[in-house]
């Protein structure tokens, strides 16, 4: 798969949602998320898998209800049994935690093959999405990342990361203590085809209900590093994200003008042209276009969301 | 990976050729004594600092801190053999560069383990990374022999050979630090490290500077550091406290 120069996915916004919530489905229609993760418990003495086989495909379609694309979170050390008990058609496909290397993203790929063959999903369809905790993820992410088609997104635990790690990362830090290991993982899941998912710090440490500025400053912070979307702790973080993990509307702007400009300026013979004091050239004319683009997507994720609130 | 429950805070370099300055972790009390056949011995002294290693070794192995002998990479061998003795806790290697040195110097230590009747696999590895290969291959490195127990990053000078010498802040040294301390985590090795800056280190570092190195270098996942001085050992147990 070749490096992509926008994303891959509009996925700005990815929220958890618990199978056992009782509001599961309104909650997912009311929050406008790109993504709904869902998590499960797997109850002690009782037979969970059957439970979970029983409840899945209802909780996928209530998860599903706005428009959003719908994972499940699964263990990777305990992947076979939880896939064979989650995986239903409605699924974009899962979120790998705790992966070490390679081998676990094999094993899930293998069992996802059989899982979309007797469950009624095309073949090759489900992504894998690898959320990073541990040193082991990141020191194998290379490897990781190439160990299937299926690999999609790593999206960066920070919290769990960093204890993983031994780091208590504060404010007297002057910079962001892991600062190298998101520009790996944005690297290296852009090298596949794919992209990461993270907040800027500190913000994706303290997880706290910021106000709309600070957090609006925080997810262009993320998006200029490279991040295409973010997980969202509360719900009023989905909004920011959706309207800041893609090209503001005073760049659409801007772009438009350069394109407009650099095209009159090629009818006139010229191979670069100033707007407002900067030179416009190739380059320019051609990211003016892509920003564009990417801002049509994720215009077109808006109104696909949006046509899915209508029915 | 220790028997006790000594935090290895504080590594207090020690000349090894004079025991005199190193019986001084008496007054100081670091966590662990690291005997040096490197840098602070002057060549001309080698020889005789080895000669003198199994006393001081026994004399410190015998005490209160654990007692580790750094070797110098160019003579590694002779240097291994000099400090295989009753008390010694482990081999401190700087620089190492391929998985196969590290193998090789283990085996060294298992067989003077056997000749000399120390415990079979008790004597550590300490690996201080030093250069572009050494950070890059760190995952190979730890891997290299059960004995590793911990990774560091070790002198920054020899760190920039992947660079200018820097005047303000190295930040080459944070990424490098970053590579040291995830495989250090991903294997379960001790991550030895501070966030040294130019002017701040050894010979030249405040009583400030010093603390603010290990706290930071505590706050970014590290648990210990070498101390080029004797001062620095209260100093760095503060910052990693």
């Amino acid at each position: 798969m070749s490096e992509r120069l926008m994303p891959k996915y509009i996925r700005r916004s990815l929220l958890s949602l618990p199978i056992d919530d009782p509001q599961l489905g309104e909650q997912a229609f009311a929050s406008w998320a790109d993504a709904i993760i869902l998590d499960f418990v797997r109850k002690p003495g009782t037979d969970w898998q059957k439970e979970l086989r029983a409840r899945m495909p209802a909780a996928i379609v209530a998860a599903a209800r706005g428009g959003a694309e719908v994972f499940i979170r699964v263990n990777s050390d305990r992947a076979a049994a939880e896939l064979d008990a989650t995986v239903f058609s409605g699924i974009a496909g899962v979120v790998l935690k705790g992966v070490n290397g390679a081998e676990g993203i094999a094993q899930a790929s293998a069992r996802l093959d059989a899982l979309e063959a007797s469950r009624g999903i095309a073949a090759g369809s489900l992504e894998i999405d690898v959320e990073v905790n541990t040193a082991a993820g990141v020191w194998n992410s290379l490897e990781i990342a190439r160990a299937s088609r299926r690999f999609g997104t790593f999206t960066v635990n920070e919290p769990e990361l960093c204890r993983n790690l031994g780091m208590h990362p504060e404010p007297v830090l002057e910079f962001e203590a892991l600062e190298y290991i998101k520009s790996q993982l944005i690297t290296v899941a852009t090298s596949v085809g794919g992209q990461a998912q993270g907040m800027s710090y500190p913000l994706s440490l303290t997880q706290k209900n910021a106000g709309e500025e600070d957090l609006r400053k925080a997810v262009q912070r993320a998006r200029d590093t490279g991040f295409k979307g973010a997980a969202c702790h509360h719900a009023s973080w989905i909004q920011v994200c959706n309207e800041g993990f893609r090209p503001s509307p005073g760049e659409i702007a801007y772009y438009r003008k350069v394109i407009a400009v650099f095209a009159e300026g090629l009818k006139r013979g010229m191979a670069s042209v100033p707007i407002d004091g900067k030179m416009i050239d190739v380059p320019v004319d051609l990211r003016a276009k892509l920003y564009l683009e990417w801002a049509n997507r994720a215009q077109a994720r808006d109104d696909e969301k949006a046509r899915a609130h209508e029915q | 990976m220790t028997k006790n429950m000594n935090p290895r805070r504080s590594w207090m370099i020690l000349p090894a050729h004079d025991s005199a300055a190193a019986m001084r972790i008496q007054e100081f009390k670091p966590d662990v004594a690291v005997l040096d056949l490197e840098y602070s011995v002057p060549p001309k002294s080698r020889e005789f600092a080895r000669s003198g290693l199994a006393a001081l070794v026994r004399r410190i192995g015998d005490g209160e801190a654990e007692a580790f002998v750094r070797v110098d990479r160019d003579t590694r061998w002779a240097d291994v053999r000099a400090a295989m003795h009753r008390g010694i806790k482990g081999i401190v290697f700087p620089g190492p560069e391929t998985a196969a040195e590290v193998t090789e110097l283990g085996e060294l230590i298992a067989a003077l383990e056997r000749e000399r009747g120390l415990e079979p696999g008790a004597t550590e590895l300490v690996l201080m990374l030093e250069s572009a290969q050494g950070f890059w291959n760190a995952d190979a490195l730890a891997k290299a022999s059960p004995r590793v127990t911990a990774l560091g990053v070790g002198r920054i000078d020899l760190t920039m050979r992947l660079g200018p010498v820097p005047q303000g802040e190295f930040r080459l040294y944070r990424f490098l630090m970053t590579r040291a301390l995830v495989a250090a985590r991903m294997l379960g090795k001790q991550p030895l490290g501070a966030l040294w800056r130019p002017g701040s280190r050894g010979g030249v570092a405040s009583k400030d500077s010093t603390v603010k190195a290990a706290r930071e270098g505590r706050l970014l996942g590290f648990t210990g550091c070498l101390c080029a001085t004797p001062e620095q050992v209260a100093w760095v147990n503060e910052g990693f406290r």
